[in-house]
């Protein structure tokens, strides 16, 4: 664009059209290029490389002794036909849905929903910092004890959860959590209860900073409470609320560690999500190039959205001068 | 202290900005650059300072070609338009900030800082930060930063056009007295030619083709523009620019404006210069204060029949906007006098204060020749 | 007529508001019902865990927990191998994205533009499940294995790395350059005019991003469970592991579980301002 603007223009002096950049005085140019230079070689050491490893080993018949043995033979795309063939793959991706729509999708809605009616509908400050404080409290909490205190909660036969729901009357028997067909459910509670302050948090600090002025002008025209969140605060909050979205949903990609520590996937591999099938075959199974094929499957997928996710943040981030 | 000379230099990014541009500037000479907004003003200050490399040309400061030397081995203070203070940093330390950066010791950095705040009067908030006073208080603040630093050169970037009025005459009164601000060579830009004519030693005006239009003492810049676009930039009101054709009638030569009927007779003193451009389209320049209501006038001057569009009594001075046959022509009268618009007047004009300009370059003739 | 048409709206909204208010209510009682069984329970004596119809309230009130759960020792390391290895982890992305970021910030084209900016926050993105195996081999075959502090420290650089170089970015950014002029301008040089100006700006967002890659690091669970276990033990990967016998000790983990829950409890509460906006990858100023 530069380049053509320089060229088109013949009455531009000679200085200008043959001149290069200009070698800077204050900090020379190979500086910038170290300084981000050293964080690329470190992700190029342990994200490239480690992804180029699994890649090589998704395409060969790769086990624990064929690795150590160096024994490994070139199988085409063996592996990808494996995986995308069974019907183990194709019901984890069917939970990945269930995931995504019940966990990613709904925290944000409901983070969304938590975050306008406690701005528009708690008044006190000193309230609604302590209300924040306690609703992000699970979110400072690592996997491991969100995992090890839901399956401590929904224990079937004392787990405080069925006792409180007996207690109260919403149901008579025993809830089987951990059954077939619930398990998953039981994750998804465990991790909404964990991660709904997300946006949560997001959409609140987006609320806040909406300018009043905004507010004020609505009103001296007499705009309802209900036309002035449809119109004027759900449309600002637009970017955000999606930031929040792209933030869970790409989350939801790397989500395993709940899953191994409540329910291992089980029963009977029905709380299973791809990306703990790649954990298990690689690392518990040893079936290294089929874990690999999981792997590189699930890292396309997550690329395509990734690159949609990066491609909307930068234009946000443009719109606000940011970038 | 030392003399700065900048030489042909050069800047560009996607078109050039500054082109091959010169001038010196003497030790303890103040010259202002005068500029629209956006015309490279700021980026001729950062190529002087080292901010920027230029693409081509020298930065000579006390005999001693500078282009290559980093900002911080120059001895360059400079204010930003920004003001750009630490805002972390007490006024204290903004001021003392050079001479920390030079390790004056902590005493004698004291003493300095007290008597530079002293003198801008800013004393009684050293211990402030930046965000607690106020904005002419911050720009004595920078000022204060760049006195300190005791440099070889002075760049002031629009150090007042941020100010409201009472303020910026102010400051300006104490551009005019600060003793160290005329010892050494100082580069002033600004944007308004007000300021430019009070506190230039010398004047340039820059043009939009990244280059010095003019160099001059005020005076000169006023009264003898080089051209168009310098004539047009000095002076308030705007100059007069009238399109006119050279006519001869009965051997007297008259200039009759391109649009409608007004007439001009050409004075004497004017004539020869007429002739030996020897073109028939003329760009003609009268500054406003030397058209007149007739009475106001004094003998000699050329009247003319004009109805008023506009009048603005200005207190000290009025401005009358007039159509003398389709040429609306700005004139200064005496504010005691009251004007309605649609009245018809008299005007004088003084003729043998015209300028004139090339019709095509817009180059003052008596340039040309 | 016309003042019922105008009361409607008004009393419809109040409706609605008291919806919207019992909602946050009973979210609130599912926020804290969790955190409230947590605490009772590591006051409850072991039996006392069993019961078949569990108490909701502690029977026998045993604070002594909470200093029983240090009769392993381990259980004490644990705490220390997390801390050495979230803060020596904070430290590193903190120091190589600090460079990074300020690289971006100034010098955008030299450093590679902003597509590069993006591909290194996009690594934070991807599954780290896709890396483990490799990364597990890879260390393996180093002189000081898997089961090391390093080990962790590096492998964390993972997700905190992206983070720590995209939030310094944005964070040099909103700190202004002519700030920084003005100090060569004094004659500060570059890494001084850096030290005394440029970094006492950005002092606060970049405590947050150190506050943040802390908290991340101290509850990673998936690698430390994989890499770690004899020699160096994440206390994430010791909680699960309370066990007597076949039964587990739940008194004893949930107090574990709520003293290793202070420091990024205490951390969230005291910077939740600044917190936002790392969350929220810059975007959302908190």
């Amino acid at each position: 664009m530069n380049q053509t603007v320089r060229d088109s223009s013949p009455s531009q002096p000679a200085w200008f059209r043959n001149k290069r950049t200009a070698r800077p005085l204050i900090v020379a140019r190979w500086v910038p290029v170290a300084l981000v230079g050293l964080p690329v070689a470190v992700l190029l050491a342990i994200v490239i490389y480690p992804t180029i490893w699994m890649f090589y080993h998704s395409l060969r018949d790769t086990n624990i002794q064929g690795l150590f043995m160096g024994s490994h033979e070139y199988i085409g795309f063996q592996n990808y036909a494996t995986v995308i063939g069974s019907d183990r793959f194709q019901q984890s991706l069917i939970h990945l849905v269930q995931y995504l729509t019940f966990g990613a999708c709904l925290q944000v809605l409901i983070g969304t929903v938590l975050a306008l009616t406690l701005y528009e509908f708690v008044k006190s400050n000193a309230l609604r910092t302590a209300i924040l404080i306690i609703l992000v409290l699970p979110m400072m909490l690592p996997p491991s004890i969100v995992g090890v205190l839901w399956r401590f909660l929904l224990t079937p036969s004392n787990g405080a959860v069925n006792q409180a729901l007996l207690n109260i009357g919403l149901i008579k028997n025993h809830i089987e959590w951990f059954n077939a067909g619930v398990s998953l459910w039981s994750i998804i509670i465990a991790d909404i209860w964990n991660w709904v302050a997300l946006p949560l948090l997001i959409v609140y600090s987006g609320r806040v900073s909406l300018p009043p002025a905004v507010y004020e002008a609505a009103r001296v025209d007499g705009a309802g409470q209900w036309k002035v969140m449809r119109r004027i605060t759900l449309p600002m909050l637009k970017e955000v609320i999606a930031i929040a979205f792209i933030l869970r949903f790409t989350d939801a990609f790397k989500f395993v560690d709940l899953v191994y520590i409540m329910t291992s996937g089980g029963p009977a591999q029905s709380s299973e999500l791809p990306t703990y099938i790649a954990f298990q075959r690689g690392i518990r199974e040893f079936a290294i190039g089929e874990a690999a094929a999981y792997a590189i499957v699930i890292f396309a997928i997550s690329a395509v959205i990734i690159t949609l996710f990066l491609k909307y943040m930068k234009r946000v981030m443009k719109a606000q001068g940011l970038a | 202290m030392a003399r700065l000379e900048v030489d042909e230099i050069c800047k560009g990014w996607d078109f050039p900005v500054i082109d091959e541009l010169s001038f010196s500037v003497d030790e303890g000479e103040f010259f202002v650059i005068v500029g629209a907004s956006g015309i490279g003003k700021t980026t001729l200050l950062r190529l002087i300072s080292g901010l920027e490399t230029p693409d081509a040309g020298r930065v000579i400061i006390g005999g001693a070609d500078q282009t290559k030397l980093p900002p911080y081995k120059r001895r360059i203070a400079m204010t930003f338009e920004s003001y750009a203070l630490y805002p972390h940093l007490s006024v204290h330390e903004n001021i003392a900030s050079p001479l920390r950066a030079r390790k004056v010791p902590a005493k004698e950095r004291d003493r300095r800082v007290k008597e530079v705040a002293r003198l801008l009067k800013i004393d009684h908030l050293l211990n402030r930060r930046p965000g607690e006073v106020s904005g002419g208080q911050k720009q004595r603040t920078a000022l204060g930063r760049t006195l300190v630093a005791d440099p070889e050169i002075f760049l002031l970037d629009e150090p007042i056009s941020h100010l409201d009025a009472k303020i910026r005459h102010e400051l300006r009164t104490q551009f005019h007295t600060l003793e160290d601000l005329r010892k050494v060579a100082t580069v002033y830009v600004t944007h308004d030619y007000s300021e430019a004519l009070s506190l230039g030693d010398r004047i340039g005006v820059m043009g939009a083709g990244g280059k010095l239009e003019q160099v001059g003492a005020p005076r000169d810049l006023f009264e003898r523009p080089a051209n168009l676009t310098v004539a047009e930039h000095l002076g308030q009101p705007t100059i007069n620019v009238i399109g006119a054709r050279l006519q001869s009638e009965d051997g007297t030569l008259f200039l009759r404006a391109d649009s409608g009927e007004l007439k001009f007779p050409v004075g004497k003193s004017n004539r020869a210069l007429l002739e030996r451009h020897g073109k028939e389209k003329i760009t003609v320049g009268l500054r406003p204060q030397f058209i007149k209501p007739i009475e106001e006038a004094e003998d000699g001057a050329e009247p003319l029949t004009a109805e008023i569009d506009v009048f603005e009594p200005l207190g000290a001075t009025g401005i009358m906007i007039a159509n003398a046959g389709g040429v609306r022509l700005t004139a200064l009268t005496n504010p005691e006098k009251h004007f309605e618009p649609g009245q018809t007047v008299t005007l004088a004009v003084d003729v043998d204060r015209f300028h004139f300009f090339d019709a095509d370059s817009g180059v003052n003739l008596d340039r040309l020749n | 007529m016309i003042a019922a048409a105008a009361g409607r709206p008004k009393d419809a909204w109040r409706h609605v508001r008291l919806l919207f208010l019992a909602f946050l209510a009973l979210w609130i009682l599912f926020t804290v019902f969790p955190l409230y069984f947590m605490t009772i329970t590591a006051f409850k004596t072991a039996a006392e865990t069993n019961l078949t119809v569990p108490t909701f309230w502690p029977g026998d009130w045993q604070p002594r927990n909470f200093v029983g759960v240090f009769a392993e020792k381990t259980n004490f390391s644990a705490l220390v191998d997390s801390f050495i290895i979230a803060t020596a982890n904070t430290a590193l992305a903190l120091f190589l994205g600090s460079l990074a970021g300020y690289a971006f910030a100034r010098f955008p084209r030299q450093a590679g533009g902003e597509n590069l900016a993006f591909w290194i926050l996009s690594n934070r993105m991807f599954p780290p499940v896709a890396i483990l195996v490799p990364m597990f081999f890879l260390f393996d075959s180093t002189p000081w294995g898997t089961d090391s502090h390093l080990s962790l420290i590096l492998l964390y650089l993972v997700f905190n790395l992206p983070l720590a170089t995209w939030l310094m970015m944005v964070f040099f950014r909103d700190a202004p350059v002519e700030i920084e002029e003005a100090a060569y301008l004094d004659g500060w040089t570059p890494l001084r005019a850096f030290a005394k100006v440029t970094l006492p700006l950005v002092l606060p967002g970049m405590i947050s991003v150190a506050m943040l890659c802390w908290i991340f690091a101290w509850n990673e669970y998936l690698f430390a469970n994989l890499f770690v276990g004899s020699a160096v033990r994440t206390y994430t990967i010791v909680i699960p592991t309370f066990t007597h016998g076949s039964q587990t000790l739940w008194n004893l983990q949930m107090a574990f579980s709520l003293i290793a829950m202070v420091p990024p409890v205490t951390l969230f509460i005291l910077l939740r301002r600044y917190m936002v906006r790392g969350l929220s990858l810059g975007v959302v100023k908190g």
